[in-house]
């Protein structure tokens, strides 16, 4: 997201003209107005966070359509859910949640619609979009390919930073099968990238 | 391959972005789903809990008419029968349904009067809940026409009817015949 917010469709066009430092003020405001069921503040939550939620929806799916899905499905969620949202954490991680949850669900019902997502996922090429460029792309390729579980957890944790604790809690597993998974992915990246000749 | 390798791989993973733009606005369909009023899920759960408290009526009231014995002949009202919409989508009540109906609802008077007034109270009180639920499924589908659910609802209920005329016009031709002998 970059200096600007651009609303395209709202009275709030005006407002979402904002300088960075004046986002978090403005953020809180949407906040309290989206909790009070005011679409048009919802919609400046959405453009002021769709990119991270999309890039984590796309980082866990590795797949354009399920991750595109799975944003719509998460901030519709984060509407039903919005009285909920107290402030314990940033929103934007109270975000990340949904989307993780989302995704996780959607999964699961995948699953049970003979491993849809897991083929597609298979079939495709990382998706071109990513915005990686060079080795990075081979390493975000390469994510792509990692089982689902060391994949989710390599994502959290390696990618966004989340600690194990905060990995663990989003994705409902044990701390040290987090920390199991993250090895686990480290040594399938490995195997994969020294491969390619990767110069990590 | 070395930690060494593995932990070089992990810090580049953090170089990776993280925020990317869709290649699309998401926001359109969100901003239906979260601003078309959802269609209540009452009255089709309504619908359906008067199609079970029908079937469970349906079922008490035989029960309690084939224990029944003490009989005495009264005069009797039945009650009013009624018939809302029975073509819908795939489904058509023809008239051979339409002619069994009338003709079971004509001898219903005279079958009700060889009934005990308890036995006759509860088949009337059977047939109006049995009424009420084809009232309140011909009033959702009123709202949502396409529903296969409430259509086949629907259409239980009026086989419910007539199963139940058609069980009151037995038990009464039993008792006679056992009055006879």
């Amino acid at each position: 997201m970059g200096a600007l917010l651009t609303a395209q469709s709202s009275d709030y066009s005006q407002d979402m003209e904002i300088d960075e430092p004046g986002i978090a003020a403005d953020e809180e405001v949407w906040i309290k107005r989206a909790q009070r069921a005011d679409a048009r503040a919802f919609e400046a939550l959405y453009r002021l966070h769709v990119d991270k939620v999309y890039g984590l929806c796309l980082r866990m799916t590795g797949n354009v359509a399920e991750a595109e899905d799975c944003v719509q499905e998460a901030f519709i969620q984060a509407w039903n859910k919005m009285k909920k949202f107290r402030g314990d954490s940033a929103f934007s991680t109270w975000l990340h949640r949904v989307a993780v949850n989302t995704v996780l669900g959607r999964i699961r019902k995948s699953k049970r619609d003979q491993d849809r997502l897991q083929l597609v996922a298979e079939q495709q090429e990382a998706p071109v979009t990513m915005g990686d460029t060079g080795e990075m792309r081979d390493l975000a390729a390469a994510v792509d390919r990692l089982p689902e579980g060391a994949r989710h957890v390599f994502v959290l944790n390696a990618v966004y930073g989340y600690s194990h604790n905060e990995a663990a809690g989003m994705l409902g597993i044990a701390v040290g099968t987090s920390k199991a998974q993250l090895h686990r992915a480290k040594r399938l990246l490995a195997q994969q990238l020294e491969a390619q000749g990767f110069e990590a | 391959m070395t930690t060494e390798y593995e932990d070089r791989i992990e810090k580049a993973a953090r170089g990776l972005r993280k925020e990317i733009s869709p290649e699309r606005d998401l926001w359109p369909a969100i901003n239906d789903a979260i601003t078309t009023p959802q269609r209540s899920r009452w009255t089709p759960m309504l619908a359906q809990a008067a199609a079970v408290i029908l079937l469970m009526g349906g079922a008490s009231t035989i029960t309690y008419m084939t224990v029944k014995s003490d009989v005495q002949p009264v005069t009797a009202v039945a009650p009013n029968l009624v018939f809302e919409q029975a073509s819908f989508g795939n489904h058509n009540m023809g008239p051979g349904f339409q002619d069994a109906r009338a003709g079971l609802a004509a001898e219903l008077d005279a079958e009700l009067a060889r009934l005990s007034p308890q036995a006759r109270a509860d088949v009337g009180e059977n047939l109006d809940i049995i009424h009420q639920a084809i009232v309140d499924i011909d009033t959702a589908l009123a709202q949502d026409p396409g529903n296969t659910m409430l259509q086949q609802k629907l259409l239980q209920a009026y086989r419910e009817e007539l199963s139940m005329l058609r069980r009151v016009s037995t038990l009464t031709r039993n008792v006679m015949v056992r009055n006879d002998i």
